[in-house]
């Protein structure tokens, strides 16, 4: 305690201890069950990671697809949170800063209360169809030779579906980082950039690039929620042990298929642990980056309001 | 610098590009409302009374039958979770706003962020091999602890900062009358905080009410029978949901859509609620 507290002081302190101590308890409990029911695996770790094969009757398993399909799917939601949560913050925070502005962060507020489940019926009955019709279909003709590209798409289930259906999801959480960072911006920038005659662009521009590393932090925050997401991505992902370079073939992300097999895992061997081991590396990513992107944030708003 | 006429098509284009991005951003969700609210309240108008009361259907029956046990599991599991997620984030908040420079308090923050990170499914599988195997069933108490896990970090969050919102004169008001730090924790801070406070709670129960992932392997899907044992297995409507949307029969998804438009509906109704709570408050 850096303070001087009152005997009474410290009686009240040492009886919040207990809550706080169950909180991190709690915590340190989840961590290490996850560490501890994957460690009858951890000394294969890296050839499970390496290999692509999800074949419980023999005991053969590998997360190589499952992996490469969480960064995949993580990126194109993250590259979405910041192709759609820049505009959102300029119009909030810079264009509409009146009556307008608040309808529309009120708005933003609600759409983060859509539950996941629901979002997820939604791009599984509507988002895929119209993606592998309107998107996929002409991207294929078109521009079939960058591989990316380079697969007829079968349904809409794929990689990409669910990178923008849980990007749609993660803007409104991204964009309420950007908005409350942006706003901390001293008014003096805005005034000094009007005042030298800058237009809105302009001004915008430079206040942006001001912002730049809180709003690489909350696409970051974005990123680290994006990859732990479950629900969007086993509706929409297609869940397949397939690696590809083409977005529009279906796949795997780590929690679609802990949803799809951990069910039944218990029936084998070696299946519990080798998902746990598939928990861990992204409860590591997760918590990894959101501490980055944490540090960013918070580093750059100490800085900004000085 | 480019000429005027160049500077003021770039500005026009920019709030264009803005305006467009933005609408870009919020056509999916509104479309999402409008498409359950549509689907989803067409099957409970066919349903009828019964979509409350009922069991849901077999995959090949007459009726569309209902979402009863999986509305009563998702209350049940709702009354198990709250208080402690509440109590638990309200005590935190409390310790990190009186305390903000000792240790554990900065450990606690840190803590909640990770917390928050923490990948719902995850919290879903800790359930599972702690209370599930040794019990030797699924439970709405496992889910209990996986949904308070998953709603603790928001709680948390909400509570303090209502209580960060309330200005210090009124601490210095109570010291100066002599109260202990304690009598004026409960006695004018959380008070005064109270509207924050409830719309904390009422987001927090939200965010239990539309978990899915959390429930997964913790709470086995009670589906036909209205669960009364907070020990015994009990289905959820984001459940129920997520399994009848990946389900080969039509009749499944209209149920599903029914169900997902009930939870929006609650959802967004909490949202308003909470919104109209804290307002009013002038501090």
């Amino acid at each position: 305690m850096g303070e001087m507290l009152s005997e009474k002081d410290k009686i009240f302190y040492f009886s919040l201890l207990p809550p706080a101590l169950t909180t991190l308890g709690l915590l340190a409990l989840i961590v290490s069950t996850i560490g501890a029911k994957a460690a009858l695996v951890l000394p294969q770790a890296l050839a499970i990671l390496a290999a692509n094969v999800w074949d419980p009757e023999n005991e053969r398993y590998g997360l190589l697809a499952p992996v490469l399909g969480t960064l995949v799917v993580a990126s194109i939601a993250g590259a979405v949170s910041l192709v759609l949560g820049l505009p959102l913050t300029l119009a909030v925070a810079e264009l509409l800063r009146g009556r307008l502005g608040s309808v529309l962060q009120t708005l933003l507020e609600m759409a983060s209360a859509f539950p996941t489940v629901v979002i997820g019926l939604w791009s599984a009955r509507y988002l895929a169809p119209f993606l592998s019709e309107n998107v996929m279909k002409p991207l294929y003709s078109s521009f079939g030779f960058i591989p990316a590209f380079s697969c007829r798409p079968l349904g809409g289930y794929s990689l990409l579906t669910a990178g923008l259906a849980i990007g749609f999801s993660v803007v409104p959480y991204t964009a309420s980082i950007m908005i409350e960072s942006y706003r901390l911006i001293p008014s003096t920038y805005r005034e000094a950039c009007y005042g030298i005659g800058a237009t809105r662009y302009e001004t915008a521009r430079i206040l942006v690039s001001l912002a730049r590393p809180a709003i690489a932090g909350s696409v970051l925050l974005g990123v680290a929620r994006a990859m732990g997401e479950t629900t969007i991505a086993a509706m929409t992902v297609g869940n397949a042990m397939n690696i590809s370079a083409c977005l529009f073939e279906p796949s795997y992300t780590v929690p679609a298929l802990i949803a799809a097999q951990f069910g039944n895992a218990n029936l084998y061997r070696y299946a519990e642990p080798v998902l746990y081991l598939a928990a861990l590396v992204v409860l590591a990513l997760a918590l990894a980056l959101s501490a980055v992107g944490f540090k960013l944030v918070s580093g750059w708003r100490v800085r900004i309001v000085g | 610098m480019a000429s005027w006429a160049v500077r003021r098509l770039e500005d026009r284009l920019f709030v264009a590009a803005v305006v467009l991005g933005s609408a870009l951003a919020l056509a999916p969700l509104a479309h999402a409302l409008a498409a359950t609210l549509y689907n989803g309240l067409s099957t409970i108008a066919r349903a009828g009374l019964g979509f409350f009361v009922n069991p849901p259907p077999t995959p090949y029956s007459a009726s569309l039958g209902g979402v009863a046990p999986a509305l009563v599991g998702s209350l049940l599991l709702l009354a198990l979770a709250l208080p402690p997620s509440a109590l638990l984030g309200l005590l935190l908040a409390v310790f990190t706003n009186e305390f903000p420079r000792s240790r554990a308090a900065a450990l606690v923050e840190v803590g909640a962020r990770a917390f928050a990170s923490v990948p719902t499914v995850i919290l879903s599988m800790v359930a599972y091999s702690l209370l599930v195997v040794p019990t030797r069933r699924y439970s709405a108490l496992a889910g209990a602890f996986a949904l308070t896990a998953a709603s603790l970090p928001y709680s948390y969050t909400a509570f303090s900062s209502a209580l960060r919102m309330i200005p210090e004169m009124y601490r210095e008001a109570a010291y100066s009358i002599g109260m202990s730090r304690w009598a004026t924790v409960w006695g004018v801070i959380v008070p005064i905080a109270r509207r924050g406070i409830a719309s904390g709670v009422l987001m927090t129960l939200a965010r239990i009410l539309g978990e899915t992932a959390a429930l997964l392997f913790a709470v086995g899907a009670l589906r036909y029978v209205v669960p009364l044992n907070p020990l015994g297995p009990v289905d959820a409507l984001p459940l129920l949901i997520f399994d009848y949307a990946l389900s080969p029969y039509k009749l499944f998804h209209e149920v599903a859509w029914g169900a997902a438009a009930l939870l929006l509906i609650v959802s967004l109704a909490l949202f308003a609620l909470s919104k109209a709570v804290v307002k009013g408050v002038r501090l």
